[in-house]
C-alpha cells in the first residue's frame, strides 16, 4: 500500500515510517498539513495516518476538507489527547480508526492491515488461494501447511493484488506501490518479483493478462 | 454564621407598623384639633346665646315692672336641655331660670365671662349697670361626648381600612421584590457546573449591578475552567508525544537487534517507558479529576461516550474481546458530568476489571437508567480492603499489577461530577467477583 503519514514529531514519525516500510508499504511523510495537502494532490494513497495537532492546523480540519472534496481514502487518526469526545469527533468526521499515543507499533501494523482489508471488501484476514493459506494480519503464508518466507517486496506485491481480487493491476500501478523500496528501480522489477512469487506459491497464483497487467483470481 | 433575615418580611412589617403608627398619630392630632375647634364653636354658641337671652330677660323683667321674684320659664314642650341658664341680680337672687336649670351647678355669686366648674362650662354676662346677670351652663360631658364621637368617626374608618392597607403593603413589597427573588432563584437553581449568565431582564436598577457582577464572575470562571481543560488536554499531548516517540523508536530498535543480551536490555527500556507512559497518563487524569473541569455546562446523554470507550477497548487487540456490553439506549445516562471526564472514569473502571479478573473471564458492562455497572468475576475482595480501594495508590491483595490510581481517579471524577461510585464484592447476583457501580444521580 502507499501510505501518507502526517506527523510533526520527528522521533515518533521516524519510527512509524520505518515500521510501515518494514511491513512492506510505501510511505510518504509530511510534517505539515500544507505539505500533506500537496501530497494528496500529486499521488494516490491507499491510507492516511493523521496526527491531530500539527503546527499549521488541526488534523480534523484537514480530514473534513478531504472528505467534503469526495476523497474516500481510509484515514487512521493518531492522537495524544485522552478525550473521548475528540475520538467521537474524529470518527464522525470520517476517520476509519484511531490510535492513542503511545501505541505499540505492532498495534499500528494490525490496524493498517484491518483498515486495508475492510476497504478491499474482505475483512477476513485469512485467504485461501491455490493451496496457500495467507494471513494478511499476521503477514504469514503457509503452503500445504508449511510456512513460506516472503521478502517485504514480494509481500507488498501480493497484498496489492489480493486487495483487489479479480481486478487487473497494470505494471505502473504495481510499481507505484513498491516505489520507495528500490532506489534504482529496474524496468523488469515487477516481472522479477512476480516470477519469484510464482516459484514460492505456485504457478497459478498470479495470472498475467498480456499487454495489460497482472491479477489474482477473484472468489 | 450571622443570622439571616428576610428583606421582604422586614420591609413589609416595618411598612405596615409605620403606616399604622402614622395613622394613629394622625388620628390623635386630628382628634385634638377637632376638640379645640369644637370647644371654640361651643363657647361661641354659649356666649351668643347668653347675650341674646340677656336682652330678652331684661325686657321680660321690665315687662313685669321690676318684679324680681324668681320665675321659671316653662318649656314649650318637654325636652332635655343641654344649655341651662340663670338670670340673677347683683346679690345672687335668681330672677329667671330655664326649666331644667340646677341652681347648684352655678357659683354662689354671678361672674362675667367663661369659667369652669367640675361638671360644667359657664358663661356670664351683665346688663343694666351690672345689676342683672345672665349665666349659661353647658355640661362638660356633652362636649366630651362630641369630641369623642368626632375622634371615633376618624378612627373607625381608618381601622376598617387598615387590613386592606396591610394587604396592599404586602402585595406591593412582594411585587417589588419579585425580580430580586427571581434573580435569587435563578442563581440558586443552578449547580456548580452551570456557568451560563443570569438574565438581567426586568431587574430594578438597584439589583442590576449584582446580576452584572454575577455574570462577570461566571464569565471569568468559565474562561479559567476552559483554560484548565485545554491545559489538561494539551499537556497530555505534550507529554505523550515524546514518550510515544521513545517507545516507538525502542520497538524499532528491538526489531533490528539480533543479540539476545542487547535485546533484553532494549526490552527493559521499553517496559520502563511503557510504565512511565502509564503512570504519567494516570497522574494527568488524577490532576484533571481533582480540578474543576468535571462538570459540563448542561445535562447531556453520556451513552455515546460509554459506547465510544467500550469501542476503544474492542478496537485494541487484546483484552477488548473479553468485554460484554450492549450499547446504552439513548437518554438512559443523562447527567451533568463532562463527557471526557466520564470517559476517563469508565476507562479506569473497565481497565481495573480487566486487570483484576482471571484470564479469559468476561467483564460485563450494564447501563440502566442513571447507573452503570462494571462486573468482573474473580475472588471476593474483603470489606476492609474494599473500603481502601478508592484511595490513591491503594492496591487489593491480588497479584495483578495496576497503577493503584485507577479507582482513585474514577472516585475523584464521580465525586466532582455529582455521582456516586460504590464498590461491591461479591458482585450483585453473583457468589464471587467484583462490581463497580456508578450512580449518576
Amino acid at each position: 500500500m502507499r501510505i501518507l503519514l502526517i506527523e510533526d514529531d520527528r522521533t515518533l514519525g521516524g519510527a512509524i515510517a520505518d515500521q510501515i516500510a518494514a511491513d512492506g508499504h510505501a510511505v510518504d511523510w509530511a510534517m505539515l498539513l500544507e505539505d500533506a495537502a500537496l501530497s494528496v494532490k500529486t499521488a494516490a494513497y491507499d491510507l492516511v495516518l493523521l496526527d491531530l495537532m500539527l503546527p499549521d492546523g488541526r488534523g480534523l480540519d484537514f480530514l473534513r476538507t478531504r472528505r467534503s472534496a469526495g476523497d474516500t481514502t481510509p484515514v487512521i487518526i493518531l492522537t495524544a489527547r485522552d478525550q473521548v469526545s475528540e475520538r467521537i469527533e474524529g470518527l464522525n468526521a470520517g476517520a476509519d480508526d484511531y490510535l492513542v499515543k503511545p501505541f505499540d507499533l505492532s498495534e499500528l501494523t494490525a490496524r493498517i492491515a484491518a483498515v486495508a482489508r475492510r476497504y478491499a471488501g474482505n475483512p477476513n484476514p485469512l485467504i485461501n488461494l491455490d493451496g496457500n493459506e495467507i494471513d494478511l494480519a499476521a503477514h504469514t503464508v503457509r503452503r500445504d501447511g508449511k510456512k513460506v518466507d516472503l521478502t517485504a517486496r514480494e509481500w507488498r506485491l501480493l497484498e496489492a493484488l489480493l486487495q483487489r481480487p479479480g481486478a487487473i493491476l497494470s505494471k505502473a500501478q504495481l510499481e507505484e506501490h513498491l516505489y520507495n523500496f528500490d532506489a534504482e528501480f529496474e524496468s523488469n522489477t515487477i516481472e522479477v518479483h512476480v516470477s519469484r512469487l510464482r516459484k514460492k506459491l505456485g504457478r497459478n497464483i498470479i495470472e498475467t493478462v498480456r499487454g495489460v497487467g497482472y491479477r489474482v483470481r477473484g472468489k | 454564621m450571622t443570622r439571616t433575615y428576610s428583606l421582604r418580611r422586614r420591609l413589609g412589617l416595618s411598612l405596615a407598623i409605620g403606616v399604622t403608627a402614622m395613622w394613629l398619630a394622625g388620628a390623635l392630632v386630628a382628634g385634638l384639633v377637632a376638640r379645640h375647634e369644637l370647644d371654640e364653636a361651643f363657647d361661641s354658641a354659649l356666649q351668643e346665646t347668653a347675650q341674646r337671652l340677656l336682652t330678652l330677660a331684661v325686657l321680660d323683667i321690665l315687662d313685669h315692672e321690676g318684679d324680681l321674684s324668681e320665675r321659671r320659664v316653662a318649656p314649650l314642650n318637654a325636652h332635655e336641655e343641654f344649655l341651662t341658664y340663670l338670670v340673677r341680680d347683683q346679690f345672687g337672687n335668681v330672677i329667671l331660670r330655664s326649666h331644667d336649670a340646677d341652681r347648684s351647678v352655678f357659683p354662689a355669686q354671678p361672674k362675667i365671662g367663661f369659667s369652669d366648674t367640675a361638671t360644667h362650662r359657664i358663661y356670664g354676662e351683665a346688663a343694666v349697670n351690672n345689676t342683672i346677670f345672665i349665666e349659661m351652663a353647658e355640661p362638660l360631658a356633652h362636649r366630651k361626648e362630641a369630641a369623642f364621637e368626632a375622634t371615633l368617626s376618624l378612627i373607625v374608618p381608618l381601622a376598617l381600612i387598615l387590613p386592606f392597607s396591610f394587604i396592599g403593603v404586602w402585595w406591593l413589597v412582594r411585587r417589588s421584590m419579585l425580580p430580586v427573588l427571581d434573580l435569587g432563584t435563578q442563581i440558586e437553581a443552578r449547580d456548580a457546573g452551570d456557568l451560563s449568565p443570569v438574565s438581567p431582564d426586568g431587574l430594578p436598577d438597584e439589583v442590576h449591578p449584582i446580576a452584572a457582577s454575577v455574570n462577570q464572575l461566571m464569565a471569568r470562571l468559565h474562561k479559567s475552567l476552559q483554560a484548565e481543560r485545554n491545559f489538561a488536554a494539551n499537556s497530555a499531548h505534550e507529554l505523550r508525544t515524546p514518550i510515544a516517540g521513545a517507545i516507538a523508536q525502542t520497538q524499532r530498535l528491538l526489531a533490528s537487534v539480533e543479540d539476545d543480551e542487547v535485546r533484553a536490555r532494549v526490552q527493559t527500556i521499553e517496559d520502563t517507558l511503557q510504565r512511565l507512559a502509564h503512570i504519567s497518563a494516570k497522574l494527568m487524569q488524577l490532576a484533571r479529576a481533582e480540578g474543576g473541569a468535571v462538570l459540563a455546562e448542561a445535562e447531556h446523554d453520556l451513552g455515546p461516550f460509554l459506547d465510544a470507550v467500550v469501542d476503544e477497548f474492542h478496537r485494541t487487540s487484546g483484552d477488548g474481546a473479553r468485554i460484554e456490553y450492549a450499547p446504552a439506549n439513548a437518554g438512559l445516562l443523562i447527567s451533568r458530568m463532562d463527557g471526557d471526564a466520564f470517559g476517563i472514569l469508565m476507562r479506569n473502571l473497565i481497565e481495573n476489571a480487566l486487570i483484576h479478573s482471571p484470564e479469559g473471564a468476561v467483564v460485563k458492562i450494564t447501563a440502566t437508567p442513571h447507573c452503570v455497572r462494571v462486573v468482573n468475576p474473580g475472588g471476593i475482595v474483603e470489606g476492609g480492603v474494599l473500603a481502601t480501594l478508592l484511595k490513591p495508590f491503594a492496591r487489593g491483595t491480588g497479584n495483578a499489577e495496576g497503577s493503584g490510581l485507577g479507582l482513585a481517579i474514577a472516585h475523584a471524577i464521580a465525586e466532582a461530577g455529582g455521582a456516586t461510585l460504590s464498590l461491591h464484592s461479591p458482585a450483585e447476583g453473583r457468589a464471587d467477583g467484583f462490581e463497580a457501580r456508578l450512580d449518576l444521580k
